[in-house]
């Protein structure tokens, strides 16, 4: 792989050009483009919307019908790319008469890994996803935690560049989930990309630096949480302030042409619309300081990978909004 | 050479789980079945090699058993990972795809004899002295049957998604019925390749015999033709089948 100094562009470990992929007449991805740099990228999308295909791709399980995608500089359909690519694929499939430790080596040997390098890295990656003790019990007496984590383990044998994992929080205990996101954060602090699909958009916000919204087969918005949240004109940013005098905030507030919409919430709470947010927050301080007033919350309501993706739902099918409640997994999962 | 550990290993754990499948013991069984039967036609008063050949190994080893055991490993090898859910850790590994192929082939191969030249034998033992002796007479055939059907039967679990059920159809259908019609139409089945080399081999045996197989309703052909056209088929279902498993997305 080619490593770029880190004062330079940061290099994209893979990219995606123009990407269409289609199922006989159905189109499962329209023209994706994208990059995936080191860190981690979430992608988000209803079911049907092609996350699994896009990943599909990426890993090289499916070819993409037009466009190109590499992974470091390789097509990633090649066996040459797959050194590069660790995948935790979502199906809860494994060679169940084994045990973790005979799986993890033997997905080590697949790899090219023997003797005692293949040992040490196995302790490693099982030592890493915290199976290390627990690894020499039947896989199919497993939990669905535990076979997610030996998955993880399997993905990671390698030390691959780009770590790409399909609902990888299935299944796990919040516990679990919070130890999971740890490593990957840590992962991702090594300079690896780690693209997470996931539903439990709750979660994106704490774990992804970057999120892909994909619907209907289209990347409909890509980068920072707070960069996609900007582009929605359309829904001016809720923000909730308590403070000790809200009715004078609010007279003050509404002749801001920034204030959209005040709403008062009882107690000392107001709601804002505010557009846009850049100017809004400065004048904000300024008043705040100016007039004494005493601010005791500050929270921005809608900026969750969640309200992102209602609105943006909204506004590439504004049908398709009444549906994803049920498109989504049911809310006792997140 | 980490490559070539890796292709090795990847044998060794489908010769491992091909082992304890649902397969070997229907094979296991297959063969206790037959096996009885030989043993009832052994006690059946004097017979000799030729009526072996002609009333037990024709019949139920090379129009049956043969074929039944090479589907049961060689469709395994890759449908089986498919209807797992296993084959993307195989294909998310390195290797390239017709070394994987290959790998497949190689376990399935290896069963493959071992089950087939071991049930001959089996057959054979079972068969009392008649038997010992038309045994020896039909390994070279039923090992290149054996590659042929291993070759056919893992192109079909690289390409078809119930691969064991397509070929149990072929093996039914097309090895039994149309390898049994009369003129040449019986020249698209293995079976009918394989007879060719057993007769030839047992010509000094009195093969081949009167009735439905006699050489004017049978028109076997040389058996180093036959020999050679199975070579050929199992090369060539070999490699059709690496291209197609190379090319194939598996989603």
């Amino acid at each position: 792989m080619n490593r770029q100094s880190s004062t330079g562009p940061r290099p994209a470990i893979a990219e995606l050009n123009g990407v269409s992929k289609f199922y006989g007449p159905v189109m499962a991805l329209n023209d994706v483009t994208l990059r995936l740099q080191p860190g981690i990228t979430g992608l988000v999308g209803p079911n049907g919307a092609g996350k699994s295909t896009l990943i599909r791709l990426l890993t090289g399980q499916l070819r993409p019908g037009l466009g190109k995608v590499r992974v470091c500089g390789r097509d990633a359909w090649r066996a040459a790319a797959k050194a590069h690519i660790g995948y935790c694929a979502d199906a809860d499939a494994f060679y169940e008469e084994m045990s973790g430790r005979q799986f993890v080596r033997l997905m080590a040997r697949f790899h090219g890994l023997f003797g005692a390098t293949a040992r040490k890295r196995c302790e490693d990656v099982l030592e890493e996803v915290g199976m290390a003790d627990r690894a020499d019990r039947p896989l199919a007496g497993y939990s669905k935690g535990m076979r997610q984590r030996i998955k993880l383990a399997q993905a990671l044998l390698h030390d691959p560049d780009l770590l790409v994992l399909d609902e990888p929080l299935n299944g796990v205990d919040p516990l679990g989930r919070i130890e999971l996101l740890k490593q990957l954060t840590e992962i991702a602090g090594r300079g690896k990309a780690v693209l997470v699909s996931s539903h439990i958009l709750d979660e994106m916000d704490r774990l992804a630096q970057r999120v892909l919204f994909l619907c209907r087969g289209r990347l409909i918005a890509s980068g920072t949480l707070a960069e996609v949240r900007d582009m929605l004109d359309d829904h001016p940013l809720k923000v909730c302030v308590a403070c000790n005098a809200p009715r004078a905030l609010a007279a003050r507030l509404a002749l801001h042409e920034t204030v959209h919409g005040i709403q008062m919430q009882g107690g000392d709470r107001l709601i804002l619309q505010v557009r846009p947010p850049k100017e809004f927050f400065p004048m904000f301080s300024e008043l705040a300081c100016q007039e004494d007033f005493e601010i005791r919350r500050l929270e921005i309501l809608d900026a969750s990978t969640e309200a992102v993706f209602d609105y943006l739902m909204q506004a590439t099918h504004p049908a398709a909004e009444s549906r994803r409640v049920s498109a989504m997994q049911p809310a006792a999962d997140r | 050479m980490t490559t070539a550990l890796a292709v090795v290993q990847m044998m060794l754990t489908a010769v491992r789980r091909m082992i304890w499948s649902r397969q070997t013991m229907i094979s296991l069984l297959l063969l206790a079945l037959v096996s009885l039967g030989c043993i009832a036609w052994s006690l059946r008063g004097e017979r000799d090699a030729g009526d072996f050949l002609q009333q037990v190994l024709l019949p139920m080893y090379v129009a049956f058993l043969l074929p039944i055991s090479c589907l049961g490993f060689a469709t395994v090898g890759i449908a089986g990972d498919r209807e797992e859910g296993t084959l993307v850790y195989l294909l998310s590994t390195p290797l390239p795809r017709p070394l994987i192929y290959t790998a497949k082939f190689a376990a399935a191969l290896l069963l493959a004899l071992v089950w087939s030249l071991g049930g001959l034998w089996v057959l054979g033992t079972a068969g009392g002295p008649a038997g010992r002796e038309a045994v020896a007479v039909a390994w070279p055939a039923a090992l290149l049957a054996t590659l042929a059907y291993v070759g056919l039967f893992q192109w079909f679990g690289a390409v078809f998604r119930r691969a064991t059920i397509m070929a149990l159809g072929y093996a039914l259908f097309l090895e039994v019925f149309l390898g049994n019609m009369p003129g040449i139409i019986k020249r698209v089945a293995i079976t009918f390749y394989t007879q060719c080399i057993l007769f030839e081999a047992a010509a000094p045996l009195g093969l081949p015999p009167s009735g439905p197989h006699s050489a004017a309703i049978f028109q076997p052909i040389a058996g180093s033709t036959a020999q050679m056209i199975l070579i050929l088929l199992a090369a060539g279902f070999f490699v059709l089948g690496a291209v197609c498993f190379s090319r194939r997305e598996y989603p």
